[in-house]
């Protein structure tokens, strides 16, 4: 007469979907709130990873070695003349040298980064940063070529204008003319960016002929990085020599610690979603309570009323974390992460207009499953366990 | 199915000042098919008695010895096992879950049996038509009748084909025709071979020639039979 194992969880299983159905009112409200805690921690956790992954993904362009001259603990102009010095280290495939420095754009209240490349526009397309050149123009004689970000392109409220000037520190105007703007699958890089000459650079700085502020060095064997690195430091006095692993540990250091305080500050409601799942499964209604001691009056055991506790709970978590999950990919397809990205790109002074890249995790999805629906579960059927004893005299 | 009591007594809180002695040195042979009905007072320890026969609860000194296990001894687990293979127990106010339709009540208890769906819901409205009320088996048991609240509950007690029938108070709330058609398929169940016992007030239930014995209950006390 008796079924299967399988038989008698899909029979209660069956009995569960029909009572969350029965309770839908009720019931949709826990999936709603659920759901709601499930999105911000999957949608904090998507943009992380997106956000790594396009930061790793645009970190692949920088250099192997950047040297930096340090006076009294801060970073001072170099001489263009260290390359000489360094020129006899086996190992270095090429040296550049560059001017890199931050604008403030008083008008406009913004901080815009300054590269200045030997050969810039050459440098731009090597560099991969996805430049779209615009159409050439017999450039002005006393205007410098420059390639924008989007966000200086909007700042500077340059519409269809190609032409725009920069102060200097002595207040004399430098004139540049837009030869290229940066894509915007590279936005969160180079929204604030402005590409120009070396010699347009130093101008604009103020610095002197023959002045850089770094020296980027291209090791042919990248095993080698670490060691001609220390060669470096050990050739040059008072510099700074850092590597691009070093540059990348630093991304993945500050994405870490802001998704960590992220996280942390969404523990609260986690934890507090699953005090009140815990508080309302303690706590039966009466309706509830009948229903118990009919069924186990009926001869069904206290471990079928838990597997059908298991059940509901499972129907709940899963529904609530399939809406939950779903609806943070929405978050981030269509509206690029908006909640959690100033937290976690709050160090620009121009919000990058980012269009993340979705990033598919497996680790993701089983860490936030592990994080809300295991949890649920053991909330909800461990204080089960109790009203599931309920006598089936209660009926009589 | 054959049915003894010996000597059973059931207190609830034992000990505490709001013990209540339900049954009182209870001695009772049911036999085989044989169709008892049991009459006293409010309180006066019907529903316990029931209760006892049905494996619901255990007795708290006595032995209960039903199809030849003595029920006393049993863990829960062997209890809930015995009164899902041989009892069907129609509860005073037939205890349907109002949410659910006529046909989900009536198959509740085959869940737990792993019943596959099909097979469930056939057996289910077979009974449903014997019992006469098919045509509800989509209704929530929350909209239909007295009298077909009552035909589903004894339609669900028949679900898993007991060799026992217990019903508590079964005619209590239904008028006398409602009570009669109850009678009736008590009177076709008697011919199936099962063993009935009902617990009621009614004289209509006590003078039925379905009824073999009448037994007379008065604080916890089996008083006399007839």
């Amino acid at each position: 007469m008796a079924g299967s194992y399988l038989d008698r969880q899909l029979n209660i299983a069956d009995y569960a979907l029909s009572g969350f159905i029965r309770r839908l009112g009720r019931n949709s409200v826990v999936v709603f709130i659920f759901a709601l805690v499930i999105f911000m921690v999957a949608s904090f956790s998507l943009t992380t990873t997106s956000l790594k992954h396009s930061a790793s993904r645009l970190l692949t362009t920088v250099p192997d070695i950047t040297v930096q001259q340090m006076s009294a603990g801060r970073q001072a102009a170099l001489s263009v003349t260290v390359i000489e010095k360094l020129d006899g280290i086996f190992g270095i495939r090429s040296m550049e040298p560059r001017v890199w420095g931050y604008y403030f754009d008083e008008n406009n209240g913004a901080n815009y980064t300054v590269i200045g490349h030997a050969n810039f526009s050459d440098k731009a397309r090597i560099a991969g940063l996805g430049i779209d050149f615009l159409p050439a123009l017999k450039l002005d004689a006393d205007a410098d070529p420059a390639v924008l970000g989007r966000g200086v392109r909007e700042n500077l409220e340059l519409g269809e204008r190609r032409t725009f000037s920069l102060f200097r520190p002595d207040l004399s105007v430098q004139s540049f003319i837009t030869v290229g703007t940066f894509s915007a699958e590279t936005s969160m890089v180079t929204d604030d960016l402005i590409i120009m000459d070396l010699d347009s650079a130093r101008e604009l700085f103020g610095l002197g002929p023959d002045d850089i502020t770094d020296l980027l060095v291209d090791v042919a064997n990248p095993l080698e990085i670490d060691t001609i690195a220390d060669k470096i430091g050990e050739r040059l006095a008072g510099v700074r020599v850092v590597t691009s692993e070093r540059i990348k540990k630093t991304y993945r250091v500050a994405f870490g610690w802001r998704s960590g305080f992220g996280l942390a500050c969404l523990f609260g409601a986690v934890a507090a979603f699953f005090i009140f799942a815990w508080d309302k499964a303690s706590g039966l209604t009466p309706a509830q309570q009948q229903e118990v001691a009919i069924l186990k009056a009926l001869g069904w055991h206290t471990e079928d009323v838990i597997t059908l506790r298991f059940w509901e709970s499972l129907i709940i978590s899963a529904l609530a974390f399939c809406l939950g999950y779903l609806g943070a990919w929405m978050h981030l397809l269509f509206f690029d992460g908006i909640l959690f990205r100033p937290l976690l790109l709050g160090w620009s002074v121009l919000k990058p207009p980012l269009s993340l890249v979705p990033v598919f995790s497996f680790a993701d999805l089983l860490l936030i499953f592990s994080l809300s629906v295991l949890p649920y579960l053991a909330a909800t059927v461990i204080p089960a366990w109790q009203s599931a004893t309920i006598r089936p005299d209660s009926v009589i | 199915m054959k049915i003894e009591l010996h000597t059973v007594e059931k207190y609830y809180n034992r000990g505490a000042h709001n013990q209540v002695h339900a049954l009182r040195g209870i001695d009772l042979l049911i036999d085989a098919s044989e169709t008892v009905c049991i009459h006293g007072p409010s309180g006066s320890g019907k529903s316990t008695l029931l209760a006892i026969l049905g494996g619901i609860i255990g007795p708290t000194c006595g032995s209960a010895v039903i199809g030849g296990k003595k029920m006393a001894r049993l863990p829960d687990r062997f209890l809930t096992l015995y009164r899902r293979q041989h009892i069907g127990f129609i509860f005073q106010r037939f205890r349907l879950i109002p949410e659910l339709s006529v046909l989900e009540n009536v198959t509740l208890p085959l869940l737990p049996l792993g019943i596959r769906p099909a097979d469930r819901k056939k057996r289910g409205r077979e009974l449903l038509q014997r019992l006469e009320i098919d045509h509800r088996k989509d209704f929530p048991a929350a909209e239909i009748s007295g009298g077909e609240l009552q035909r589903a509950a004894v339609a669900r007690a028949l679900i898993n084909d007991p060799s026992v029938i217990i019903a508590d108070e079964p005619t209590a709330h239904l008028d006398t025709r409602l009570s009669e058609d109850f009678l009736t398929i008590m009177t076709d169940l008697k011919r199936l071979g099962k063993t009935i016992i009902i617990a009621s007030h009614d004289p209509l239930v006590s003078a039925s020639p379905v009824v073999d014995r009448c037994l007379y209950l008065r604080d916890g006390l089996l008083c006399a039979a007839s």
